[in-house]
Order: structure tokens, then sequence, then C-alpha cells
């Protein structure tokens, strides 16, 4: 389905009309629960956060007609600032982080590189102009919505020095991104 | 002059923060603070969607996962109550019909129904009426209406997205085809969701590629018939 398509459905969404709602969610809950899954790493909660999600793109889809945001980039938004506010509001912080899945992104392999769309590849050149603990860092936060606190005991600097190292980083990727 | 030149260290530090926010990195109450900022603050939310914009590609990376079948049942549910059916039924009946008829069977069948449906050649589908939408807003202000244009009934529905009326003035819409001058369609009635009904006249004028525009104007509508006040919001009429 076209970013064009997914649109009309969004649009039509906010008119209340039920069956683009479904459509929607047929062709777009799967990458949505996938973010759940990953920042939340729990099956029956991801599964509760998805429901939250489409219930908020209900109730909000006419927000979606004032922002420039792309549908898909609209829709990922309002899934992952959902999980992830259900990651902070959890009273014990998940202790041990699954390390290897947590943080560790393979960079990506030269034929998986080929096949993503310019955007990706841009802003992988540009995390690769970081250094390679913090392109880490920023992929780890973005994708699994780790904090600067976890991210700090993660690579174990302070957490002062996270935030300045993930502040620059973000600078500097701002940069390479509008050269 | 660069951005922070403009309007000094503070700006820099929201977008900073912005940046934050979307990066995912912030405590729970900083996180609550900059939502608080996004609803309030036009000019803080632009610095999160430019933000999105820039670290969507990044999300490339989350694979699509099939949520569990009767996921979708229980989000309807907890929106629509049980057992109720679709309001449209006109375009989609046979949906409509699927979904009401046989529930259980298509949780069953969502196999094959799921291929049916991602195979419809959904901008293809023959409309029974023709419908413009416009997302009406403007970078000075933080006034947003999504405004929909039904020509079949020449009903406009507007839903207000954000942006209070000043104290004493009323929204007054407009329809400007081409180069002739703005035609009032009326006073916004107040209201998150309201409409606005036109004259066959009006209604045969507006077509794709309108623009509709906001104005604050005295209580009751511009005196003279033509805008006075400053343009609040404004946007291209577009096809669905």
């Amino acid at each position: 389905m076209t970013p064009d398509e997914i649109t009309k459905l969004i649009f039509r969404t906010a008119l209340k009309e039920r069956a683009a709602f479904d459509l929607l969610y047929r062709h777009t809950s799967a990458k949505l629960f996938g973010v759940c899954l990953r920042v939340l790493k729990d099956r029956a909660e991801a599964e509760e956060a998805l429901q939250d999600v489409y219930v908020k793109i209900w109730t909000k889809a006419d927000r979606f007609a004032a922002t420039d945001l792309s549908p898909i980039t609209w829709l990922v938004a309002v899934a992952r600032n959902h999980a992830i506010d259900r990651l902070r509001a959890r009273k014990a912080p998940a202790a041990e982080l699954d390390e290897a899945q947590a943080i560790a992104d393979p960079k990506p392999s030269p034929e998986s590189l080929a096949q993503a769309g310019s955007d990706r590849r841009r802003i992988d050149a540009c995390l690769g102009e970081l250094e390679t603990d913090r392109a880490m860092a920023v992929r780890g936060a973005y994708l699994n919505g780790d904090s600067y606190a976890e991210l700090a005991a993660h690579f174990d600097v302070p957490l002062n020095t996270m935030r300045t190292w993930l502040r620059r980083s973000l600078l500097k990727l701002r940069e390479c991104l509008e050269r | 002059m660069t951005v922070a030149d403009e309007h000094g260290p503070e700006r820099r530090d929201d977008d900073l923060v912005a940046a934050e926010y979307v990066l995912g990195v912030l405590a729970a109450e900083e996180r609550a603070a900059a939502a608080r900022r996004i609803e309030t603050e036009a000019g803080f939310a632009r610095l999160v969607e430019d933000w999105e914009t820039r670290l969507a590609p990044m999300a490339d990376a989350y694979e699509k996962v099939e949520p569990p079948a009767n996921a979708k049942s229980i989000i309807d549910t907890r929106l629509f109550g049980a057992g109720t059916a679709a309001e449209r039924p006109d375009l989609w009946s046979s949906l409509a019909f699927w979904r009401g008829a046989a529930m259980v069977a298509l949780v069953a069948l969502a196999a094959y129904v799921g291929l049916t449906y991602t195979n419809l050649p959904f901008g293809n589908q023959p409309l029974q009426e023709q419908r413009f939408v416009a997302s009406l807003a403007h970078d000075d202000t933080d006034v947003r209406y999504l405004a929909v244009y039904d020509s079949t009934k020449r009903d406009v529905a507007l839903s207000h997205v954000s942006g209070a009326r000043p104290d004493g003035r009323d929204f007054e819409l407009w329809a400007i085809e081409g180069d002739n001058p703005p035609v009032s369609l009326g006073v916004i009635p107040v209201g998150s969701s309201v409409h606005v009904a036109l004259s066959e006249a009006l209604g045969a004028a507006i077509d794709a590629g309108a623009v509709f525009a906001i104005t604050t104007e005295p209580l009751g509508g511009s005196p003279d018939g033509t805008p006075t006040g400053p343009v609040v919001a404004l946007g291209d009429l577009r096809d669905i």
C-alpha cells in the first residue's frame, strides 16, 4: 500500500469511517506491533499497548492532518511514544536488559543497504560518521527506548557523560543529514 | 542568520529537548513535560516533528510482527462496544456483511479474507460521492482545522484540532477559487466537530484545487462580505 493510500485511510478514519479504520489496521498493525514488542519486550504488554495505540489513532486521526509527517512516520511515532511512555511508567525498570538484543543492532550488511531506501542509506551513512559506541547508543535509544540511565549503565559511563555524548551525536547527525 | 542567532540559546535548548524526546531517552517526568508542550506550543511541536522526520528512517529496522488474531476485535469493543456494525455500509457493504454476520467465522478465515482485502484496488474504488479534504493551518498560529467538503451534500465538516478564537471574535471560513476574490462560507460555529452548509451556487463553485482559509472577524462575521481580519489558517482541497 502506498503512502498516499495510507494517508487517505487516515483521513477517512478521522471522518470516523470504520471500514477505513479496519483497512488501516490490516495494513499497518504488524509494523506497529513490531514497534511495541521491540520497546516493551513483553508480549502481553505489547498487545495491550497496541490496543491503546489504535484507540489513539481512531480518536486522534484528525491530528495527522495538521502535521507534515509522512503517514507511516506519524503512525510509528504514535506507537513508539506510547510504548516508551509505558516503558517509563513501569515501577521497577527491567533490571537486566538482554544486552545483545537491547543495544547491539548489527551494522547493516551491504545487501540490506542496497535494498534500503535512500533516506535509510543517508541516516546509516551519517550514523557511520559517529564513533561506533555513540552510534550504537543512538540506535539503541531510538529502537528500544533505552533511557539515559540505562544507556549510561550499559556503556559504563556517568549519566552526564552519556547525556553529552548523545546531545553531541544528535547535533552531528542533524548537521550530516542537512549537508 | 542561523536559528540559534535568531532565537538565542533558549531555542537551541528547545531543539535538543525535542531531539531527546523523539530519541526516547528522557525520564518519565521529562517526557510528560515535553508532551504537554507539544500540545500547547506550536513552535515546540514543530521542532519535535522535524526530529521525527529526521530520525524516522531508523524505524525501518522494526520488524513486522503479526498481532494476535483477536487484537482487532478487542480494539473495536473498546471503541464501539460489543456487536456494533460499521457506520458506513454503502461503499463497504460486503465487508460490513462479513463483519456483522460472521465474526467468529471471519476470525477463522482471517488468512483468506486478509488476502482478499489486500488485493482490493483501494484507490480505484468507484466513489458514490465526491469528497475533498483540506488541512487548514498557518505557521504563525496554532489554529488547526481539518475540513472535509462533500460536494454531493454541499456540506463542509470541520474538525477543530487546536487553537482558540480570540475573545470577542469569530472564525469565518472562506473559499478562494483561482484568482477570484474570497467567498465567505460563513462563520464557523463553536465546537470540536461542526458543519457548514453551502448554497447550491457556492457548492458548484468549489472544486479540487480551491483553497479554504479562516480569518478572525468581528462577532457574527465580516461586516462587508470580504475578509477584514488576519488569515489564521488555510489549506488546499485535495481529492479523497
